[in-house]
C-alpha cells in the first residue's frame, strides 16, 4: 500500500475534503468521471457515519499494486462505540470493486478498492509526484467547495442527461429495433420501433415474455435462449425468427442479436439487443431452396422419362421380335401343314384299296386335325401382321371391299342359299388388305354361325357419324348371349363347341386389332336365337400413323 | 419342237413335284424345267437365247427367297422378250385382292396350292388350257 493522503474525519467540512481528495486520486489515477464520481461517494458514505457516530476517525488514500490488478484504496478507520451505524457502509459495498472490513481491538478498518485500468501505468516516479500533490495542495473555503460540488454534480448529470437523449435520438432514427434487457430477460430499455411494429408497450412484452409478439413455431426456441442464455452470459446470442407486424398483421423474419454489456471487471451488467428486418432475404432464401429442389426434379423428371423412353424402345423392340417370330413361325408351319393335309388326302384317296376301313378313319381324323392347325396358324399369322409398321393408308372403296368378299365367300353363299346385301358404303382412308380381313372375319362368322334349316341374310350398311363412319353387319343368325361379349373379341375365345363349328376363334379379335390400328372401335349386340349385329365405327380420314 | 415345255418357279421342291406329277398324268408328254427362284429363272431366260421361245407357260410361287413372284412378273413382262410368255400364279394365299393386283400386272390366272389329290388334277388341268391359248399362237400342239 501507497499512502497518498490522509484527511482526519471530524465535522462536514471534513467530509468535504474527503470527498474532494478521492475525486481527485480517482482523477489522476485515470478513472472516468463517473468512476470518480462513485468512488469518492463510497468514501463519502462511510466516512459520514465515522464523522457522525466515531472517534478518531480518519481517512487515508492509498494505491495499491499487487501482481495482477491496480486499485486506489480509502482506507477509513475510527475507535467505534458499539452502537454505530453503518449504513453508509453497505451502501458504498455496492459501489466499489473490492471492501474489507476488520476490527483490532477497539479499531475499526474499512477499506474500500477501487479498479485503476491496466493500462494506466504507474511507476514509483509517478506514486511520489502525487503524494507531491496532495501535500501541495491549497487548502480552500468550505463554502467554495460545496458550491464546486454542486457543480460537478450538475454537469455530470447534464452530460448523462445529453447522452441519453443522444442515444434515444439514435437508436429512434435508425430503421432497427433496439432495446436492452436485463439478467431476466425484461425489458430496460427499447426504441421507439419495437413499441410501434409489436403495438406493445414494455410492460405489456414483459409481462407476456414476448409470446404474442413471436410466431408459435419460433416461440419455444426464443424462450430458451432468454431464460437460459441471459443468465449465462453467452458472448452474444443470434437467432432468427417470425416477429408479427401489428399494422399488418403479418408475421415477418427478423435476425435477432443480443450482445452482453460487461462492466469493467467483467461482470455481467445487461444485454443490448437490436432486430433486423430479414423477411426480404428470407423469401429470397427459399426462392432459392426452392428453385434448387425444382432443378434437383427436374432432373429427377428428366431421368424418369429418359428411363422412360428406353423401356418403351426395349418393349417395341421386343414387341416386333414377337411379331416377327409370330408371322415367321406361322408363315415357316403353314407349308409342313400343307403337306400334311395333301399327303394324307392323297393316301386316302390313291390307295384305299390297300387301306382297311380303320386306316382310313385314322388318316382322315390326321387331316382333319393338320387342317384345324392350318386355319389357327393362318389367323396367327394375320393377326401378328396387324401392326403399326404394316400399316399402308389409302383411299379405300368400302362398297369395292364388301364386294370382293362376296366373291370369295361365293361356294359357301350358293351352299347355304345366303344373301348379302350391301348398302352404301364410303370411301375412307385405311388399310385395304386390313379392310378385307375385317370385312371377311365378319361376313364369316355371319355364314358360319346360321340357323340350320334357315337361309342365312347379312345387311351390310354405314351411316356417317361426324368424321367417322359406323358400319353395321347385320345377320338373322343363331346370335349370342351379351354376356360373352368382351370374350367374344379377346384371343382364341368361342361360344359352341368346336366340333360343331369349324374354324378357330381369333376372327373377332384380328377384327378388334384391325379396328384399333385404325383408331376405330368394334362392338356388337345380340340376343340368343335372333341374329347378332356387329358394329364397327372407323375414322374417315384421322392420320393413323402419329 | 413341239413338245410343249413349262416352267416352275417355286423353291419348294415338294410343291414342284406335286404339279408336275399331276401335269405329267393328264399328259405325259409335257416337259417341265424348275428353277428354285426367280433370280435363276430369268438367269435361264437369259442365257439360253431361244429358251423362251420354247415356253409354253411359266407357273410362278410368290414367295421365294433372292427374287419373289410379284418381282418375278414385273421383270417379265417388261423384258420385250418374255413379255408374251403366258405366267400363271400359284400360290399359298387366296385373297381375292392379290389375285386382282397379279392379274393386272399380267399374269393369266392365279391358283392357290391343292390340297388334296383331285385340286391337284383339277389345277395341272387348268393349267394345261392355258398352254393351249399359246400353242394356238405358236402353233405347238398338246
Amino acid at each position: 500500500m501507497h499512502e497518498m493522503a490522509k484527511v482526519t474525519l471530524e465535522n462536514e467540512m471534513d467530509l468535504i475534503l474527503a470527498h474532494k481528495r478521492s475525486m481527485k486520486l480517482a482523477e489522476i489515477a485515470g478513472l472516468s468521471l463517473s468512476a470518480q464520481t462513485t468512488f469518492a461517494t463510497a468514501v463519502s458514505e462511510v466516512a459520514r457515519n465515522t464523522i457522525d457516530s466515531g472517534k478518531s476517525g480518519r481517512l487515508i488514500l492509498n494505491v495499491e499494486i499487487d501482481q495482477r490488478d491496480k486499485y486506489i484504496v480509502a482506507c477509513i478507520k475510527d475507535e467505534h462505540a458499539n452502537n454505530i451505524s453503518r449504513e453508509g457502509f453497505e451502501y458504498a459495498k455496492r459501489l466499489v470493486n473490492k471492501y474489507y472490513i476488520s476490527t483490532k481491538g477497539t479499531e475499526t478498518s474499512i477499506e474500500l478498492y477501487y479498479y485503476i485500468s491496466p493500462s494506466f501505468k504507474i511507476d514509483i516516479q509517478k506514486l511520489d509526484e502525487w503524494r507531491l500533490f496532495f501535500r501541495n495542495e491549497p487548502p480552500i473555503s468550505p463554502y467554495e467547495e460545496l458550491k464546486r460540488k454542486n457543480e460537478q454534480l450538475q454537469k455530470l448529470s447534464e452530460k448523462v442527461q445529453k447522452s441519453d437523449t443522444q442515444f434515444k435520438t439514435l437508436t429512434n432514427s435508425l430503421p432497427l429495433i433496439i432495446f436492452s434487457l436485463d439478467l431476466e430477460g425484461q425489458l430496460l430499455y427499447a426504441n421507439e420501433w419495437l413499441i410501434k411494429y409489436s403495438g406493445e408497450s414494455i410492460e405489456s412484452l414483459n409481462k407476456s415474455k414476448w409470446k404474442s409478439f413471436v410466431h408459435e413455431d419460433d416461440y419455444h426456441t426464443f424462450l430458451v435462449l432468454f431464460e437460459n442464455k441471459i443468465g449465462n452470459g453467452e458472448i452474444a446470442i443470434r437467432m432468427q425468427a417470425r416477429l408479427l407486424d401489428k399494422a399488418k398483421g403479418e408475421y415477418l423474419w427478423h435476425q435477432l442479436s443480443l450482445t452482453p454489456y460487461k462492466d469493467d471487471n467483467g461482470n455481467l451488467q445487461y444485454w443490448t439487443g437490436f432486430i433486423v428486418d430479414i423477411n426480404a432475404q428470407k423469401i429470397v432464401e427459399e426462392t432459392l431452396k426452392d428453385n434448387r429442389e425444382l432443378k434437383q426434379i427436374q432432373i429427377q423428371l428428366k431421368e424418369s422419362q429418359q428411363t422412360q423412353e428406353r423401356y418403351i424402345e426395349e418393349l417395341n423392340r421386343s414387341n416386333q421380335e414377337l411379331q416377327q417370330f409370330a408371322f415367321i413361325a406361322s408363315h415357316d408351319l403353314q407349308e409342313p401343314l400343307r403337306k400334311l393335309v395333301y399327303y394324307s388326302d392323297y393316301l386316302i384317296n390313291q390307295y384305299s384299296s390297300s387301306i382297311n376301313e380303320n386306316g382310313i378313319e385314322c388318316l382322315t381324323k390326321m387331316q382333319n386335325s393338320a387342317n384345324r392347325m392350318r386355319m389357327l396358324i393362318k389367323d396367327i399369322l394375320v393377326f401378328s401382321q396387324i401392326d403399326k409398321e404394316r400399316i399402308s393408308l389409302s383411299d379405300v372403296d368400302l362398297n369395292s371391299i364388301a364386294y370382293h368378299a362376296r366373291q370369295d365367300f361365293e361356294l359357301v353363299i350358293e351352299e347355304k342359299k345366303a344373301v348379302l346385301i350391301i348398302g352404301d358404303l364410303p370411301v375412307i382412308r385405311a388399310d385395304e388388305r386390313m379392310m378385307m380381313q375385317l370385312f371377311e372375319n365378319i361376313i364369316s362368322n355371319s355364314l358360319k354361325y346360321s340357323k340350320k334349316n334357315s337361309s342365312p341374310e347379312i345387311h351390310i350398311k354405314s351411316l356417317i357419324k361426324d368424321d367417322c363412319v359406323e358400319l353395321s353387319f347385320k345377320d338373322n343368325g343363331l346370335g349370342f348371349d351379351e354376356k360373352y361379349l368382351t370374350q367374344m373379341f379377346t384371343h382364341f375365345q368361342r361360344l359352341h363347341n368346336y366340333i360343331e363349328f369349324e374354324g378357330t376363334g381369333l376372327g373377332l379379335a384380328i377384327c378388334r386389332k384391325i379396328a384399333e390400328m385404325h383408331n376405330g372401335k368394334i362392338w356388337a349386340e345380340s340376343k340368343e336365337g335372333e341374329g347378332a349385329t356387329f358394329y364397327v365405327s372407323l375414322p374417315t380420314y384421322s392420320n393413323v400413323n402419329n | 419342237m413341239n413338245t410343249v415345255t413349262i416352267l416352275i418357279v417355286d423353291d419348294d421342291p415338294d410343291d414342284v413335284l406335286i404339279i408336275a406329277d399331276a401335269i405329267k398324268e393328264l399328259h405325259p408328254s409335257i416337259q417341265i424345267i424348275s428353277a428354285v427362284n426367280g433370280e435363276i429363272a430369268m438367269e435361264m431366260l437369259t442365257s439360253h437365247l431361244d429358251f423362251h421361245h420354247s415356253l409354253s407357260l411359266i407357273i410362278l410361287d410368290l414367295n421365294m427367297p433372292k427374287m419373289n413372284g410379284t418381282q418375278t412378273l414385273m421383270a417379265l413382262k417388261e423384258n420385250q422378250k418374255f413379255e408374251k410368255i403366258p405366267v400363271v400364279i400359284y400360290s399359298t394365299s387366296v385373297n381375292s385382292l392379290e389375285k386382282e393386283k397379279c392379274l393386272k400386272l399380267g399374269a393369266l390366272s392365279y391358283m392357290t396350292k391343292p390340297l388334296s389329290y383331285k385340286e391337284s388334277i383339277a389345277t395341272a388341268a387348268h393349267f394345261i388350257e392355258l398352254c393351249n391359248i399359246r400353242s394356238i399362237q405358236t402353233g405347238k400342239t398338246v
